[in-house]
């Protein structure tokens, strides 16, 4: 019964999302009030429905309910309770409920926040999501229903992989997924102002929030990813530029772009038509994203079932709604107003600097992901993108950039003085090259570019604390009068400071990383020691060891300092899990400050020794702590006051044309 | 009947999510110049705020109020009354397509892909049912609950293993064998059952993994037929005919004369494109043996491939009663009755229409539901 | 400088950054991106000195060595040439014989292939694309379902 009713529910979720797509375009199409208001409850219900039918096949989960093929697939009885829940979205058809639950959700969410929007603007951009949802319930429904079942039912479930059976995979997808969707709100109030012919006040206002929230989730979501890989896999990689984490990273840096031009937008009127494209870019990217992942056309370190017919339906819902936007795009766009001018050197032109940057690169990243998918088509011959193009080419184009972050906050709007502004980061600029002279005397192995990589992380780091002195009025005024400027700082000041600075954060761990690795491959009997980085490392020996599910082959490793005193213990091992006959690596990692010391233990060798291989990360904890830091900045943005909109009152739209601030 | 009433529930609650704001009549609507002011206002109050504050300088917070003011003048130039609250007859007609459509699609749809008459079964409700009620497969369940338990009862890895074979579970019956092995030690018939359970795993193609374990028991059991022809298949797999072929022939001369293996290999040898022994070719209660390893696709081209091979040897050679009631029975066998019909034509004609043996085997096809062509009119 | 000259400018410099863009990322195409061969495919390839491609097939039966410390060879197939494999280091779990893998690397003079990275999918099921769709191409490999 309960696994029905959630079959049933999301049919009837699907045939709710017909009714909020077609019903309040044709009210604002008509003009009527009634058929506009019935955009709210409808996605309201329809929120509540697929969150049933998603609750229905995480109790089918928790049950072991084998009845279900879904279920019978991708779980087993005797998986820990956790991992039957998380089991839900670790499967291809799980995984699309949780899209279109999480879709459905934004839609509920602007039903509800959604009361002060002007309600033209509310209906369409609720139907558009209407649309959008639609179109993936049909895609669920049709080609990856998880409510099929079997009769008579398995007793066994088939699949307890253990790889998937981790806590950082069972997060990772769903951030990702509130992320890529996330973006669908911006994409539907795009698409809506294009409809409607005029882009409101409130748009910008709107659409930022949303953009803000979808970026805090995907940025996480591609940490957590990362971060899983490093740990999970024994490669000691924490990025591949795999087609499956570019297809994450694609929505990422154009989402970071309209993150900026929405600013330009809401405070200037300026750059509307140019922010509505970035918002359908970003939405596209993310199905683009979904389609590579779930379509199997591409090859990728990270496992996926795939599908074909899947495939070539999303394909479908792809070409819909990329074409469909661009074209509307095409035809309304040169109708809408332009808004303010501006200066080239102003706050405005380094904003549109910053989008020129992040949309070249985010173009390079595309061509390097597709053009495999290309040359196949035309030519039929196999090629592969690795790292060595997206180094390249990405590389020198985002250096650039990341030098110019800081001269952008501390730019004046409409026309700023460039020369003004780097007087005011002179002590920044000395202090990151002390840094860049300090680390390339003092610090062992490191070339001209990692000292200069270093600097250009301080150089962020030391920009976003100046930026926030500046504005405090630290130096110029006292300190108990800097002080209070400090706490009644906009929290969107400090939301860009820090977001900028974790940015240094990450640049700073990721040029630690790749230019002072220290990376051994040996041979290593028990007793033997290697050194490594200024540590010792003594491999102890191995030990089977018999786990729940699982026997392994621990090796244990003890290493000391350069004084030669004892720091800890690392347990590395290789672990089958019997049930699947499946081996894995599970990774020792010992972590001192921000470094980790990460050893992967390898086949033994006839001579009674163990191939080791072992990795001194330096500063490597910074990669994924600056991409917190990013999402901290993030949602202190998003808790600035500013972004709430009030709601007009009868008696104040009769002051129309005395626009002093009401005396309230 | 819950269900139903559940699902009746939800599509009234569904349709009144769509009817209710159809219905309500509304107040005056406000017009979008209205939102456009209140974002102007709160701009400027922003900005007053700002400027007190000294996150920007004087002139500059002057500038941002001129620019704001501009923009809430020309608001007041294009500002228009708009949005009737009243519906015409359009859009009443549009919402009650849409009431109507709630229901008709949501239950069309789900009558189409769902199923209303299966329950759910949680696994532990089935546990607890009575042992006699139970399937095969519950059964398992129950052993496999016991041996979860007790993973040191080597005679319970013993039962279940070749079950789990048999139940498709490949995977599964590896580790029962392999388990079975270790508590119960090691036996020619319990090598070759894991060989057999990792070769099924594979698809049917005999893995170093597998042959490794009917050589295995070929050490305890020199003797043992299965082991030895499973080997040989082995290696004709691999492309190294030469030894299959020596393999299979060692072994068909070593073999009694009513040895039921005599039949495999000499098949096994006619599809390494050898001449083995032309007493008795075709498949055989062995061959299809040997093809329960395999895949269901490849056991389906193999049993193809072997009707088509009989197929044409009695194209070639028709005076064999025998023959044509094998290719029969093998095209009723494989579903395809319209070349039951035809084989049977054939081995008429070839038989002469109206010895002793066409008669035989037309009765042979009617007891299969074949009926020659024609017959009814005779 | 007239606002319209300015503006001209800032599009020129625009224009400019996005051709160095463009030509880098053309130039990083032409350079950066290598082949994916199939030991049968490798008789009708031409291959400059230390080009570097990818080899992907099934680590033949029987061919696994291990060296002196962390040197492996193996020889990767499909199933009709085969192609001997160099490389050091810590072969992927998943690693097995009649196992498809994907090797990264240059042939040596001496027609050993020495790779750089190996790399087996962490499914157990798994047959990386290429080699799936090279076994296909050659009838060697079917579909089980």
């Amino acid at each position: 019964m309960i696994v029905e009713t959630g079959h049933f529910a999301l049919v009837l979720a699907f045939a709710l999302s017909l009714v909020q797509f077609a019903v309040p375009l044709a009210g604002t199409r008509l003009g009527d009030q009634r058929l506009m208001a019935v955009a709210g409850p409808v996605a309201v219900a329809g929120f509540a429905l697929t969150a049933l039918s998603f609750a229905a096949l995480t109790a089918a989960y928790v049950q072991s309910d084998f009845s279900v093929a879904n279920v019978w697939e991708n779980s087993h009885s005797l998986k820990p309770m956790l991992y039957k829940v998380t089991g839900v979205w670790g499967n291809h058809e799980g995984s699309m409920l949780l899209w279109v639950l999480i879709l459905a959700f934004f839609g509920a969410l602007v039903a509800w926040f959604g009361a002060n929007l002007p309600a033209t603007l509310r209906a369409n951009v609720l139907s558009v999501q209407g649309l959008i949802g639609a179109a993936f319930f049909l895609f669920v429904l049709a080609t990856s229903n998880p409510f099929a079942r079997i009769d008579p039912a398995p007793m066994e479930g088939r699949d307890l992989n253990p790889i998937l059976q981790d806590i950082g995979l069972a997060i990772h997808p769903p951030l990702l997924y509130l992320g890529y969707v996330g973006f669908s709100i911006c994409f539907s109030f795009a698409v809506a102002a294009l409809i409607e012919g005029r882009i409101d006040a409130a748009w910008a206002r709107w659409v930022r929030p949303w953009t803000l929230a979808a970026w805090v989730f995907l940025t996480g979501g591609i940490a957590m990813g990362s971060y899983w890989a490093y740990y999970e896999l024994g490669w000691g990689g924490w990025w591949f530029w795999d087609p499956v984490e570019n297809a994450s990273f694609l929505p990422w840096l154009s989402g970071t772009a309209l993150l900026h031009s929405a600013i330009v937008m809401e405070k200037r009127s300026a750059l509307k038509i140019w922010t509505l494209l970035l918002a359908i870019l970003t939405f596209s990217l993310s199905l683009l994203g979904t389609f590579l992942v779930r379509s199997g056309v591409l090859t990728s370190v990270h496992a996926f079932a795939t599908d074909p017919s899947r495939g070539l339906f999303i394909l479908m819902i792809l070409i819909l709604f990329i074409g469909g936007s661009l074209a509307l795009f095409a035809l309304r766009a040169s109708s809408l107003t332009q808004g303010g001018l501006f200066h080239p050197v102003s706050r405005e032109g380094a904003l549109v600097l910053n989008n020129l940057f992040l949309t070249t690169a985010t173009a390079t990243v595309l061509i390097g992901t597709l053009y495999p998918l290309l040359i196949e088509a035309v030519t039929g011959e196999k090629i592969s993108v690795g790292a060595p193009f997206f180094n390249l080419t990405f590389i020198p184009l985002v250096m650039p950039l990341l030098l110019a972050v800081p001269f952008g906050p501390l730019m004046a709007w409409k026309r700023g003085d460039l020369y003004a502004v780097a007087q005011r980061l002179f002590a920044a600029f000395g202090g990151a090259l002390l840094v860049v002279l300090l680390s390339f005397f003092f610090v062992d192995g490191i070339g001209v570019l990692a000292a200069f990589g270093i600097g250009v992380a301080a150089w962020l780091m030391l920009g976003a604390v100046t930026d926030l002195a500046l504005k405090s009025g630290i130096g110029s005024v006292g300190a108990a009068v800097a002080w209070r400027r400090f706490v009644g700082l906009p929290r969107s000041v400090f939301g860009t400071a820090l977001a900028h600075f974790g940015l240094g954060v990450t640049t700073l761990g990721i040029v630690a990383v790749t230019t002072l690795e220290v990376e051994r491959i040996v041979t290593m009997r028990p007793g033997e020691t290697m050194p490594i980085a200024g540590y010792t490392l003594r491999f102890e020996g191995i030990q089977p060891f018999q786990g729940p599910n699982f026997t392994e082959e621990q090796g244990r490793f003890v290493y000391f300092d350069a004084a030669g005193r004892e720091r800890g213990a690392i347990m590395s091992s290789k672990r089958l899990y019997t049930a699947r006959q499946m081996p894995t690596t599970e990774a020792g990692i010992a972590t001192r400050g921000f470094s980790q010391l990460y050893v992967a233990l390898g086949d033994p060798t006839s001579d009674g020794g163990v191939v080791v291989r072992v990795w001194w990360k330096p500063l490597v904890l910074l990669i994924w702590l600056g991409g917190v830091v990013m999402m901290a900045g993030g949602t202190m943005s998003l808790l600035d006051r500013r972004l709430r909109v009030g709601a007009p009152s009868a008696r104040r739209s009769k002051d129309v044309l005395k626009p002093q601030v009401a005396a309230e | 009947m819950l269900f139903w009433i559940v699902a009746a529930v939800l599509t009234l609650c569904a349709c009144l999510a769509v009817l209710l704001p159809a219905m309500r009549v509304r107040g005056r609507a406000v017009a979008d110049a209205d939102h456009d002011l209140e974002v102007y206002q709160d701009q400027l109050g922003e900005l007053e705020r700002d400027a007190a504050r000294g996150v920007i300088d004087a002139v500059e917070a002057e500038q941002a109020r001129a620019e704001i003011g501009r923009r809430i003048i020309k608001l007041a130039a294009e500002r228009k009354q708009d949005g009737s609250a009243g519906s015409g007859r359009l859009g009443r007609i549009v919402a009650t397509i849409a009431v109507l459509a709630v229901p008709v699609a949501s239950w069309g749809i789900y009558a189409a892909i769902g199923s209303p008459n299966l329950p759910a079964q949680p696994l532990q409700a089935r546990l607890e049912k009575n042992p006699a009620d139970s399937s095969m497969q519950e059964l398992v369940a129950r052993a496999e609950g016991h041996l979860a338990a007790n993973p040191e009862d080597g005679r319970g890895w013993e039962v279940l293993a070749p079950i789990y074979f048999r139940m498709g579970r490949y995977n599964d019956a590896v580790v029962a064998y392999r388990n079975a092995m270790r508590l119960q030690g090691v036996t020619a018939a319990r090598e070759i059952g894991l060989g057999e359970a990792i070769a099924a795993n594979a698809g049917g193609m005999i893995t170093t993994e597998a042959q490794a374990a009917f050589e295995r028991a070929l050490e305890i059991e020199p003797d043992n037929a299965k082991a030895r022809f499973l080997l040989a298949t082995g290696f004709a797999q691999e492309g190294r005919t030469k030894e299959a072929e020596g393999m299979l022939r060692t072994m068909l001369d070593g073999l009694a004369a009513d040895s039921p293996w005599r039949g495999a290999v000499g098949q096994a040898l006619a599809q390494l494109g050898v001449e083995a022994d032309p007493a008795r070719p075709g498949p055989s209660a062995d061959d299809m043996e040997a093809a329960a390893l395999m895949s269901d696709n490849d056991r389906a081209q193999m049993i193809e491939n072997m009707v088509a091979g009989l197929d044409q040897r009695l194209r070639d050679n028709p005076q064999d009663a025998e023959g044509w009631r094998r290719l029969v029975q093998s095209y009723v066998v494989l579903g395809r009755m319209e070349d039951a019909g035809d084989a049977l034509k054939r081995g008429v004609e070839a038989l002469g229409d109206e010895g002793e043996a066409a008669g035989d085997l037309v009765a042979f096809a009617a007891e299969r539901g074949v009926v020659l062509e024609g017959q009814v009119e005779q | 400088m007239t606002r319209k000259q300015k503006r001209l400018s800032v599009i020129g410099g625009a224009m400019v950054f996005l051709a160095l863009a463009s030509g880098l990322t053309l130039y990083a195409l032409g350079q950066k991106t290598s082949y994916f061969f199939m030991p049968g495919e490798l008789q009708a390839a031409v291959l400059e000195p230390g080009q570097r491609i990818r080899l992907g097939g099934l680590v033949e039966k029987g061919t696994v060595v291990r060296g002196e410390g962390t040197a492996v060879a193996f020889a990767v197939t499909d199933q009709v040439h085969s192609v001997k494999v160099a490389y050091s280091g810590i072969l992927p779990d998943l690693f097995r014989e009649e196992q498809g893998v994907v090797t990264e690397g240059t042939f040596r003079e001496d027609g050993v292939f020495v790779a750089d990275s190996v790399l087996a999918k962490h499914d157990e099921n798994y047959m990386p694309k290429e080699v799936a769709d090279g076994l296909k191409a050659t009838g060697l490999w079917q579909d089980d379902d």
